[in-house]
């Protein structure tokens, strides 16, 4: 309920479906309707479209940790997200860092996901400390790499330290592995934070 | 009596009709405007701005999804729903957030007739000092920050496609390799869990 002073308040759930777009015309005139004569449930509206432009002014802002999509890069560079990129695959040591015009640091995970569709991603420092766990991250058919987001100001607050990423999945079998096997293992030489040298060098 | 004695009592009798505008039904607010001279029903224009314009700036992000545009437009139907009161246009004003809803629909569509309209309409009222801008529901983003991250990644990562990336049901389901029922569901769940957190329910309180 929205608020006991409406007779028929309209649900969240259905307030979200609208911003979604998942309505038909017809549901959506019902709900703008409503609206426009209940101040409580045009309350429940402004705060959606409230989480929707703050989820937005956060990804445009480059305070993203998650999975994302080459599609969802090309939109946050067009937004003007500066994005760094790093490739983990096969056992070298990357060497990576971040600068000061940066926004967002990728790493693009490549690894043999054949007959899995979910891993658990976790990101810990040389001293063991995590920092960083995406459990449950869905994987498709065919898919062959995993884009992982962090937030370039979060990096910046990283020592010079070695980084190291773990990719696992559940497996049926709780005998082998305790329930878990690991897909790839990778390693990151994180060199601090520098600023850009003002020319060429 | 004093000075600082006269300026308490003009307070009160100004807080007093402010509470009377604020407490007004919206026909009532809209019958007041109508039955004023043109000009003179300033208390309950400005009120009728401040409950209407947020629901047409909603309106216009979800179908001009543009701000500027939302924001032009909540301007235009205000000021044209003021004219047709001072008017006695309007029909039925117990009716007056559908007259308003039309109104938004009708400008809306034509984006043309809109930038006309609003030099028109600007011209003749000047300019919209007199009414306060009303309080829209701001995010702090740090705390979408913070509670987004501490949603489950699946949950998390609904939101972004579809908030963002502005992914409909069906495309986030073949990335995510789920239903599209399923991405609604925890579309719901999520900005639920959202809302709670960053503390937007608690807020909207009246």
């Amino acid at each position: 309920m929205t608020d006991p002073r409406c007779p028929s308040p309209i649900g969240f759930t259905d307030v979200v479906d609208y911003w979604a777009g998942e309505l038909t015309r017809a549901e959506e005139e019902r709900i703008e309707a409503h609206v426009f004569g209940c101040a409580p449930c045009a309350r429940e509206l402004e705060a959606a479209d409230a989480l929707a432009r703050g989820i937005a002014a956060m990804a445009r802002d480059g305070r993203l940790h998650t999975v994302v999509t080459d599609g969802i890069l090309n939109r946050l560079a067009a937004d003007g997200v500066r994005i760094r990129m790093f490739t983990l695959e096969g056992d070298a040591v990357v060497p990576c860092a971040v600068w000061a015009g940066d926004d967002l640091v990728v790493a693009r995970i490549r690894a043999d996901f054949t007959g899995v569709d979910a891993v658990t991603i976790v990101t810990r420092k040389g001293s063991g400390e995590e920092v960083g766990r995406l459990s449950d991250v869905a994987v498709r058919p065919g898919q062959r790499e995993i884009l992982n987001a962090f937030s370039a100001a979060r990096l910046r607050t990283f020592p010079e330290t070695l980084v190291h990423v773990s990719v696992t999945t559940a497996t049926r079998d709780a005998g082998a592995g305790g329930g878990e096997r690991t897909l790839a293992e990778f390693t990151l030489d994180h060199g601090g934070s520098f600023e850009r040298p003002a020319g060429p060098q | 009596m004093t000075a600082a004695g006269t300026a308490v009592s003009v307070a009160l009798v100004r807080g007093s009709a402010d509470t009377r505008v604020s407490a007004a039904s919206d026909g009532e607010i809209a019958r007041a405007i109508a039955s004023a001279p043109p000009g003179e029903a300033h208390a309950q224009e400005s009120e009728l701005y401040q409950r209407f314009a947020h629901r047409v700036r909603l309106y216009g992000r979800k179908h001009l999804r543009d701000d500027s545009a939302a924001d032009d437009l909540a301007q235009q139907v205000l000021l044209l729903t003021i004219e047709r009161l001072r008017a006695g246009e309007v029909r039925n004003p117990d009716e007056i957030g559908s007259f308003i809803l039309g109104a938004s629909r009708m400008l809306a569509g034509s984006t043309a007739r809109k930038a006309r309209r609003r030099e028109s309409l600007t011209a003749q009222f000047h300019a919209p000092a007199p009414y306060a801008e009303p309080d829209a529901a701001t995010t702090d983003i740090a705390a979408v920050e913070r509670c987004l991250h501490a949603l489950a990644e699946r949950d998390r990562r609904v939101l972004v496609l579809t908030f963002y990336a502005e992914k409909t049901s069906p495309e986030i389901a073949t990335e995510l390799g789920v239903t599209g029922t399923v991405v609604r569901v925890a579309r719901h769940r999520a900005l639920e869990r959202l809302r709670d957190c960053v503390g937007l329910r608690e807020a909207r309180k009246p």
